[in-house]
């Protein structure tokens, strides 16, 4: 082959320069630009050598293409393709400012090219001029109405330059021009999404879906924002309509599987993602939600495995350590050694963002404003738990805020909360950066943690700290959180004995009775008697998530049913609405040679329906190492005593803590054999189980557990403790 | 993106309007109504789509016009005219849409839910014989309509026959059981009629059954006040306000509960007739329960009479006072209706519809205590008023009134003119200064000026101020 300087004589410059393309094409770079080199040189006034060979340096990743577009714009001004891409090089290197020099030049000599405008509006992002951006965008999406990834990048100009309502109003206003085009409704259902206000937001979308039905898009968005609200009924029919268009997309069918979950149907959910690793490989996210449906589903090894498996696909994401920790305390066996390492760990990967700690505002006795973060201040075991103690809190000593999500209308327990809060915060669009910076502008003096590392919740924000002092209390308050910004850990001294300290990261704020008040329901069932007076056996029950059932604990009831021959045990909870679910626990029984008819498994029903059950109970076998928390309040309150085994981590002490405080310490065990033994002296006298069942809902009344004028000030002395302490 | 403009169908897209407006989202069936607009030709079933999307989202301007034209291009479509008579009795046009209601019924005889709609209209037009009849009609057609049987019952007490309206409602609770309305209007009826055992049985019934609603228990408790039964009346106020904890009338109701019986029929009426008829639980209407407190305070040493009840509106005053040694009453009011509700009472010996304060100076009997119940808050100067009220007291006699109190704008300024001024919403408020001295200057004696909560409005309380003046014994 002739070198560049031989061919360079022999022909036209125009067919050097097909050659020289050629060569690059044909893999010869060097070569290649040497030709396009010495036909600029030639040349000096052609434009096209010097052009062809920045965009070879461009897309070869060179840096001196930024150089090359700058020589072919010295020579040809108005070459607009070297514009654009000389300012979408200076973008990617960091210099949007200067970028939209070239591509503002570009917009005028090519104002209709589609291409130019979302690369301006994308230099003005970065630049922090976001009307300016906003303006790109607009009409970036006027010459390319279908773009969704331009309706993406409106949306975060739109957001970011603040003006999310005029936006919104300027789209309504356009859709009233053109009253079928899907395309405004779906942007300002996007906007108002990302501004919180979920109604409209699915409402817009909803408007898009109707009008455009066969596109993908709208129903996609609509069951994407669904998803993230309680209305899994809702966001179940709109991710089947979504997947019926588009079959195999795997965030779709990710997210299916997580509003299954939401509706306890965690059967199909683990099959739904099975499907998904099979067909699209290992995500770790994917293998995530798989370790949530698998402890659900009462498979507590797998789940662990799961877990595991997914920290080794991503050893520095979230996601999986979070999997673990929330695995972890359902295993059995599991020390709180091993869970405290375990929420460590996740801890650890928790970035920590660039905003200095909130300082402690001085003043020991002044109103402390308290924060209650938590996405289920409403009708939820968190509710339940928690609200009547807030109530009675002193509005002299404390301001509370309620840090949470839209409340859902008419939730009593939601009404409870807001009826007692200063205000209420919709912080769920709020990431952590943002609410990290709301709670600093609030004036959060302590936050109470109400989510742990739950998915829903924000132990990723509470890293970056929401206030000077943070405490966690109740929601998936399993065990330590293990992170070093949370200061203290509301327990007592049945929950956190002072042995088991040393496995907390936390320092603990100790209640003098319980570390929660139960407020019970109004639509509670009255107590009727015992019900083996009736029936001349004895009815055990476990109305936990299968969760907490674990095989050691299954093969200690068929030893006690074993003990108590013509006893009976019913189960009940969501899980086991699922037929071949239901089946699977039923064979694990008869294992244990345990004749299929004594064991019942009963799916959920409504809450009422629920307590009522408790009427053909005669006692409570608590599930291990993973108590029973609000189902063991409630068991009480319908008249139904509970034996439990504490273990070492906080999640496996909760029975004994609500026993305790209501009085019946003698129902919890020392060990295995104790818990055998209490289960069968009260199963053989059934007698002493109807005096203690017929006077069980008045003592409760009247115990710590339900006394919220005690609980409060007990809480407002921890609370004011927790600010003073050094 | 994918998707083309040709695969709206015009029939999908009203029918999807339609589950919309069903489920209350009229912000997503209005885009969508504007589109099936620009697909079809105007029909009635646009126009019924746009009158139900206007009734839920409360803009009723549009919706008139365009049902006008339809009504007129189509006169014998009764769902048109079903639709034409709800919305002409949300703009305040009874007459209007009891014609819509009637016609709706001669066109389609077997038409149930035309007829509720009639019977409806016809009580709300005072023809309450009218109403039964329709109603009854309804109701024998379906019979497990509560919403229906619900009027009928109050049809059948504003017609005078309470029985047969309690057994209206026994007869709902058999049809469904499950209905909470049901329920909560055989209790209240049972209040009314002070059965209380009665009405504690039914509370005590609903809870039992699982159909307990904050109203239910509210309602028990105020029957368990009734048989002096405080403390499980207090347990029904406290789970009460569990599930309306945001209700100021419930939490009034919880805190003041396990006190003296008398506080019963104080915090029993303590709230607005008609929502508290209508709705069962009130918002925290206050006043008349002040103004019991400061009649009781009078009435101890004998009995108090005659007694004027000045803007007597619905009567609720008389309800506070009917268990206190006092009277005989004499109700004045403007309006009509508002009388007609007090005269349903049957607590007033004498109810004349006059205005004020010309109605005073007109009459020449005199009172030992003259009663005014939010009433100041419709005159800005008070001078008139408060110089023709002292000319009918007897010597010793008071005047137990309330007024909106004038407080200070956000911003520190003082509205009006100082002494007094117009609000938002068309009441005057006044200064404490102001009235204190203008009752000083026409020789009042003022026994009480105590600042309170008057009641709740938008979520907020409304401050205001309760007033006890006597003209001074010596005072011929």
């Amino acid at each position: 082959m002739p070198d560049g300087a031989t061919v360079l004589a022999d022909r036209s410059p125009a067919s050097q320069l097909n050659h020289a393309i050629d060569l690059d094409r044909a893999g010869e770079t060097n070569r290649a630009h040497d030709l396009m080199r010495c036909l600029a040189d030639r040349l000096p006034d052609w434009d096209e050598p010097l052009s062809r060979l920045a965009d070879s340096l461009r897309r070869h990743g060179n840096s001196a293409a930024t150089d090359a577009y700058r020589a072919v714009l010295a020579l040809n001004p108005n070459r607009e393709p070297a514009l654009l891409a000389l300012g979408a090089l200076l973008i990617d290197a960091g210099a949007p400012r200067e970028a939209t020099i070239p591509l503002l030049r570009c917009c005028g000599l090519a104002p209709r090219d589609p291409d130019v405008w979302p690369t301006l509006g994308r230099a003005y992002t970065d630049a922090e001029q976001p009307a300016l951006a906003l303006a790109a965008f607009t009409r970036a999406l006027d010459l390319a109405p279908r773009s969704i990834t331009l309706v993406h990048q409106l949306v975060a100009a739109v957001l970011a330059a603040g003006s999310g309502m005029a936006e919104a109003a300027r789209l309504e206003a356009l859709s009233e021009r053109d009253p079928l085009d899907p395309m405004p409704h779906l942007v300002r259902g996007l906007i108002l999404d990302r501004m919180g206000l979920l109604d409209p937001a699915i409402d817009a979308l909803e408007a898009a879906v109707a009008l455009a039905p066969d596109a993908r898009e709208p129903i996609r968005l609509l069951a994407a924002v669904l998803t993230r609200t309680s209305r899994a009924g809702a966001a179940d029919a709109a991710l089947r309509q979504a997947l019926e268009l588009d079959p195999r997309n795997p965030q779709l069918m990710n997210d299916h599987a997580t509003v299954l979950m939401r509706m306890h149907r965690h059967a199909d959910a683990a099959a739904l993602l099975h499907e998904v690793l099979h067909r699209h490989g290992p995500y770790a996210s994917i293998v995530c939600n798989l370790a949530s449906a698998t402890v659900c589903l009462g498979l507590q090894d797998e789940a662990v495995e799961l877990a595991r498996a997914a920290i080794a696909l991503e050893p520095a994401a979230v996601l999986p350590r979070r999997a673990l920790t929330n695995a972890l305390p359902y295993q059995d066996g599991v020390t709180g050694a091993a869970l405290l390492r375990a929420a460590q760990a996740c801890a650890a990967v928790l970035p920590r963002g660039s905003l200095p700690f909130p300082k402690k505002a001085p003043g020991r006795d002044r109103v402390l404003t308290v924060g209650l973060l938590s996405g289920t201040l409403r009708t939820h075991p968190v509710g339940w738990l928690t609200v009547a103690g807030v109530e009675h809190l002193d509005p002299a000593a404390f301001r509370i805020i309620c840090l949470s999500r839209a409340a859902e209308p008419g939730d009593p327990i939601a009404m409870r909360y807001q009826t007692v809060a200063r205000s209420w915060e919709n912080v769920a669009p709020l990431d952590d950066e943002a609410l990290a910076l709301r709670t600093r502008e609030l004036g959060i003096d302590i936050l109470i943690d109400l989510g742990g590392h739950g998915d829903a919740a924000r132990m990723t924000a509470c890293a970056r700290r929401l206030a000077p002092v943070q405490i966690k209390w109740v929601g998936m308050q399993n065990h330590s959180t293990g992170l070093p910004e949370m200061d203290w850990f509301l327990t007592d001294r049945w929950e956190t004995p002072p042995a088991l300290e040393s496995l907390y990261s936390e320092r603990m704020l100790r209640m003098p009775d319980g570390y929660v008040c139960y407020s019970p329901p109004p639509h509670a069932p009255d107590v009727m008697s015992a019900p083996v007076l009736r029936n001349g056996f004895v009815t055990f029950g476990c109305f936990n998530n299968i969760a907490k059932i674990t095989p050691r604990a299954i093969e200690t009831w068929c030893g006690i049913l074993h003990a108590m021959p013509g006893s009976r045990l019913v189960l009940k909870t969501h899980q086991l609405g699922d037929a071949p679910t239901a089946a699977r626990f039923l064979e694990s029984f008869v294992r244990f040679g345990i004749d299929a008819s004594r064991v019942e498994m009963r799916g959920s029903s409504p809450h009422r329906l629920f307590l009522a059950s408790y009427n053909e109970i005669d006692l409570v076998l608590d599930p291990f190492p993973y108590s029973g928390g609000l189902t063991t309040c409630e068991a009480l309150w319908m008249g139904v005593p509970t034996v439990t085994l504490p273990g070492e981590i906080f999640a496996s002490r909760h029975s004994a803590s609500h026993l305790s405080n209501a009085g019946y310490p003698d129902w919890v065990a020392r060990d295995l054999a104790d818990y055998r033994a209490i289960a069968l002296k009260w199963a053989r006298d059934p007698a002493g189980l109807a005096k203690l069942r017929e006077a069980m809902r008045t003592r409760v009344r009247m115990s710590p557990l339900c006394d919220a004028p005690r609980f409060s000030h007990a809480l407002g002395l921890a609370l004011r403790h927790a600010w003073t302490a050094a | 993106m994918d998707h083309t403009r040709e695969t709206v169908d015009a029939g999908a897209l009203m029918k999807r309007i339609e589950q919309l407006i069903d489920q209350g989202r009229p912000g997503a069936a209005r885009p969508l109504l504007a589109a099936a607009r620009g697909l079809t030709q105007p029909s009635s079933g646009l126009s019924v789509l746009a009158a139900r999307l206007a009734l839920s989202a409360g803009t009723f301007d549009n919706a008139g016009a365009d049902l006008d034209r339809a009504v007129s291009a189509e006169p014998d479509h009764s769902g048109l005219r079903k639709c034409r008579a709800e919305l002409r009795s949300r703009m305040g046009d009874l007459e209007g849409a009891v014609r819509d209601a009637a016609e709706a019924v001669v066109l389609d005889r077997d038409d149930t839910a035309a007829k509720a709609l009639l019977g409806e209209l016809l009580l709300r037009l005072g023809r309450p014989a009218d109403a039964v009849s329709c109603l009854s009609e309804a109701v024998a057609a379906a019979p497990d309509d509560t919403v229906s049987r619900e009027v009928l019952a109050q049809a059948l007490t504003a017609s005078g026959d309470m029985d047969a309206a309690l057994e209206t409602l026994f007869d709902g609770i058999r049809t469904v059981p499950g209905s909470g309305a049901m329920r909560n209007a055989a209790i209240l009826l049972c209040i009314r009629r002070r059965e209380f055992a009665r009405a504690e049985r039914l509370g005590e019934e609903a809870r039992v059954d699982g159909v307990a609603d904050a109203s239910t228990y509210a309602l028990k408790g105020h029957a368990l006040s009734g048989v002096g039964r405080h403390e499980e009346a207090a347990i029904a106020y406290n789970d009460a306000l569990k599930l309306a904890p945001g209700d100021a009338h419930i939490r009034h109701l919880a805190t003041t509960a396990p006190s003296a019986p008398h506080d019963f029929v104080r915090t029993l009426f303590d709230g607005d007739a008609d929502r508290f008829e209508a709705h069962i639980v009130a918002l925290g209407y206050r006043t008349p329960g002040l103004i019991r407190r400061h009649v009781i305070e009078f009435a101890a040493a004998a009995n108090i009479g005659p007694v004027l009840d000045l803007g007597c509106g619905t009567g609720l005053i008389a309800l506070v006072l009917s268990d206190l040694a006092v009277g005989p009453l004499t109700g004045i009011d403007l309006s009509p209706r508002m009388l007609e509700r007090a005269r349903d009472k049957a607590l007033y010996a004498t109810l004349r519809e006059a205005r004020l304060p010309d109605a005073l100076r007109d009459n020449t009997a005199m009172w030992r205590l003259i009663l005014a119940a939010d009433l100041m808050c419709y005159f800005g100067p008070l001078d008139e008023m408060l110089s023709a009220v002292r000319e009918r007291l007897r010597p010793g006699g008071r005047f137990i009134f309330s007024v909106e109190e004038l407080v200070p704008d956000h911003d520190g300024t003082i509205p009006g003119n100082g002494d007094w001024a117009l609000g938002r919403m068309g009441r005057y408020a006044h200064a404490a200064r102001y009235v204190a001295s203008t009752a000083d200057t026409l020789g009042f004696r003022c026994l009480a000026l105590e600042r309170e909560t008057l009641r709740y409005e938008a979520g907020g309380p409304v401050v205001g101020l309760l007033m006890v003046l006597e003209r001074p014994r010596d005072d011929a």
